[in-house]
């Protein structure tokens, strides 16, 4: 069977398209976003530059694709040879790209996973790899969604489930976890993309029942790749328990961390702390950004982050030393920053029985939703959420998972333009009450697609914010949009609820 | 004052039990405890697990970002899902809707109530956050504060509005209203092009539409960008004092509104 398969792709080729290469995840063809962040980098900027703002006033639907499901898409969708990938919870759908229509449907099997979202899929030649809520890898043909093979990544028994994207590098599909809810260890694992094997696995944290040490750090969002220096780029999340620091003394390394890791190998070369002893579920899984750019006038490779925390950091990517650390919103947990320009956290803010106000909230100053960098203009735009929450904890509330409680007060949406050289905010636009769950994507044009709080796609000039199209799509955008070009058109995807909308100049 | 407090609590506790969180003499007639099939808690449970546990944790006792259902007014005063339902149903501020059947629904409500009863049977030491462990300021300080720095007095008064504020709103829920009132109404003055004033709460807001309800109940809107907007919103106020408040200020503050019974 399998052999067959080979040999049918292989006459394809010569005709058609036959899914992702190296080469193409390497450098990503208009006609496609063939990975998670659209190429290696995480920038989620597309060098596609027919929607433009004097035109973007006209971009109309071109078609709107229901999965009729429960299920808000939270996925940032793939799309490859015409042909567009994404999931929801036990779910991954092929939609042609160009009429929305539908290709297949497959569904995973009833399983007792937290169905709390899934970010999309990934693709390696002519396979799909999905994550379930039982924290299975599942690698599905892209032709018709039939399994190839399922392997468990993870023991769902023990509290880990999984949602993420996986990162495939060359023949490696990275695979990350979480589970807040018990004391686990985090850790970074490397599959065969033909067998589902395990090549190697990093893990955060020491494992479980290690005396006085911590757990956690979940790796629960797609990292980002340097091919030049041959080098991944990972978020790590809060240590666990969560709210509860007195059991796990010290900073809690690699918790709340960016660690940079060689893929053959699965080797730290080295990590930085973005919430060291984190007590306030302030992951640093936030798209760490790969820009090529001056920086103190000189040319530098960095890396940025606006993180969790609150604080939006340069790093030198070569040798993970600080360049920049500023805070982009309320921030009020830390009493400055070590050499290291790493935050202080002040012990006072820790949560107590009495409550501690806390800005930001749990759901941070940003969170999983892609920020975006556009290079012309030098902008890091991310969606932020300026919010107080107020924190508890007490002896009776234990020693293991959340082990606390904390409640949100108050908070709103703002698109933040970061300039990167000084982390001062060029300018802001209100996404409204509560906050926004949509990511950005830039174009070369000069505009900004990103989504309000009540559920509108919005098109912004990226110089200065304003408002340049609109549409309500009835239900809050909860993923980053995507954009791609076939036949000579430019279509922009953003979901709204579980309707995934194709934008595109009316045809010509 | 704290002796005082804790009788209250634990008389707080006992109408709980019985009633929600509406403070009941101890003598009224008990609503009986709810029970419920195992199967259907079963059911429930695997439910609660997949789509509500991130949230709310998988005990119920609260999650991720999700309110303790344990100590939920709504689900105290809940019989047979008639309050659980319509929150699953149509969602409630940052919770999306479920489409449940109402099979489901049950599921869910028995998983609820169940978990609820448990952890309402332990005694002492119990999990998350007690209207006692929040009475550690200094009512005096409070007071000075809510005349003073905190400027509370220039729109609230203890024999006004907040008379009875703590007995209509208790612990957590008296806190987190006291930091900031979610839901108070914005009163909102729309003019018009054609110079035509309408005033009513405000309905509705986003960048490109403003939307109230007139004194008669009925529903307008406009264009944001055509209309000139006047808004009096009174909690922006509370906004305003995140950015200032010291956690003593709170407690203090929240110490002093809880003599406000």
């Amino acid at each position: 069977m399998k052999r067959t398969l080979a040999l049918l792709s292989l006459s394809a080729s010569t005709l058609f398209a036959q899914g992702t290469t190296p080469d193409m995840l390497l450098k990503p063809p208009k006609d496609s976003w063939p990975a998670y962040h659209g190429d290696y980098s995480g920038k989620r900027h597309s060098a596609s530059a027919q929607i433009t703002p004097e035109n973007v006033g006209g971009l109309t639907l071109a078609w709107a694709y229901q999965t009729g499901a429960n299920a808000q898409i939270k996925a940032s969708p793939l799309v490859v040879d015409g042909k567009i990938y994404f999931s929801t919870p036990d779910n991954v759908y092929a939609v042609d790209a160009r009429s929305g229509h539908q290709i297949w449907h497959y569904t995973y099997p009833p399983n007792k996973g937290f169905h709390i979202g899934s970010r999309g899929v990934s693709m390696y030649g002519e396979w799909l790899y999905f994550m379930t809520p039982d924290s299975h890898l599942i690698c599905l043909n892209a032709k018709d969604g039939t399994v190839r093979w399922n392997v468990a990544v993870a023991d769902a028994q023990r509290g880990y489930w999984t949602s993420m994207s996986p990162l495939i590098i060359r023949n490696h599909v990275l695979v990350g976890v979480s589970g807040d809810f018990d004391n686990l260890t985090g850790f970074l694992k490397s599959v065969d993309p033909e067998t589902g094997a395990t090549q190697w696995r990093w893990d955060s944290t020491p494992p479980s029942g290690t005396p006085g040490a911590t757990t956690g750090g979940m790796t629960w969002m797609t990292g980002t790749y340097d091919p030049e220096s041959d080098t991944v780029y990972w978020g790590t999340g809060n240590p666990t328990p969560v709210l509860n620091g007195d059991v796990r003394p010290g900073d809690n390394p690699d918790t709340c961390s960016i660690v940079a890791i060689d893929p053959n190998t699965g080797k730290k070369k080295w990590a930085f702390q973005a919430s060291p002893h984190d007590t306030h579920d302030w992951d640093a899984v936030e798209i760490p950004v790969l820009v090529d750019a001056e920086f103190g006038g000189a040319p530098r490779k960095m890396l940025m982050q606006a993180s969790r925390n609150g604080y939006f950091f340069v790093l030198d990517r070569l040798t993970g030393k600080n360049l920049l650390t500023t805070p982009f919103g309320p921030v009020n947990w830390a009493k400055g920053l070590d050499a290291k320009g790493q935050p202080i956290p002040n012990p006072a803010k820790e949560p107590k029985p009495d409550g501690r106000l806390i800005a930001p909230d749990e759901g941070g100053l940003t969170n999983y939703r892609s920020p975006s960098f556009d290079p012309k203009t030098g902008l890091f735009v991310v969606s932020a959420h300026p919010s107080y929450g107020v924190y508890f904890n007490k002896p009776a509330d234990g020693a293991f998972g959340w082990a606390g409680a904390d409640y949100g007060v108050w908070g709103k949406g703002v698109l933040e333009a970061i300039d990167y050289k000084t982390g001062k905010v060029k300018w802001t636009h209100e996404l409204g009450s509560g906050g926004s769950g949509a990511g950005v994507l830039t174009t070369e044009s000069g505009l900004t697609f990103t989504g309000d709080a009540q559920g509108s796609v919005l098109a912004l000039r990226t110089s200065d914010g304003k408002t340049l199209w609109h549409a309500g799509m009835g239900q809050g955008m909860q993923s980053s949009p995507v954009t791609y070009e076939l036949d000579g058109r430019q279509f922009v995807l953003s979901s709204g609820g579980g309707v995934m909308f194709a934008w595109a100049l009316p045809e010509k | 004052m704290t002796r005082y407090f804790c009788v209250l609590a634990g008389a707080w506790v006992a109408a709980t039990l019985a009633f929600g969180q509406a403070p009941q003499p101890p003598a009224a007639p008990a609503k009986p405890a709810q029970t419920f099939p195992a199967e259907l808690v079963k059911a429930g449970e695997n439910l609660f697990v997949q789509d509500c546990a991130f949230c709310h944790g998988r005990d119920t006792g609260g999650g991720e970002s999700g309110p303790d259902l344990t100590r939920s007014k709504i689900v105290a005063d809940d019989v047979d899902g008639n309050q659980i339902g319509p929150v699953v149903r149509n969602g409630r501020n940052a919770m999306p809707r479920f489409t449940v059947t109402d099979q489901q629904l049950a599921g869910l409500t028995a998983f609820i109530h169940t978990q609820k009863s448990i952890a309402e049977s332990q005694k002492g030491g119990r999990k998350g956050v007690d209207p006692k462990d929040l009475a550690t300021g200094d009512i005096e300080k409070g007071k000075q504060y809510f005349n003073g720095t905190g400027k509370c007095n220039s729109c609230h008064s203890p024999t006004g509005d907040l008379a009875g504020v703590a007995k209509r709103n208790e612990g957590l829920r008296l806190m987190q209203r006291l930091m900031y009132p979610r839901g108070a109404k914005v009163k909102v003055s729309v003019t018009t092009a054609s110079g035509e004033t309408v005033s009513g709460t405000r309905a509705y807001v986003d960048e490109f539409t403003i939307a109230l309800r007139d004194a008669a109940g009925r529903y307008h809107s406009w264009p944001a960008s055509k209309v000139k907007v006047q808004t009096d919103d009174p909690a922006e106020a509370h906004v305003d004092l995140l950015a200032k408040y010291t956690d003593d200020d709170i407690h203090n503050l929240m110490t002093y509104l809880m003599t406000l019974k």
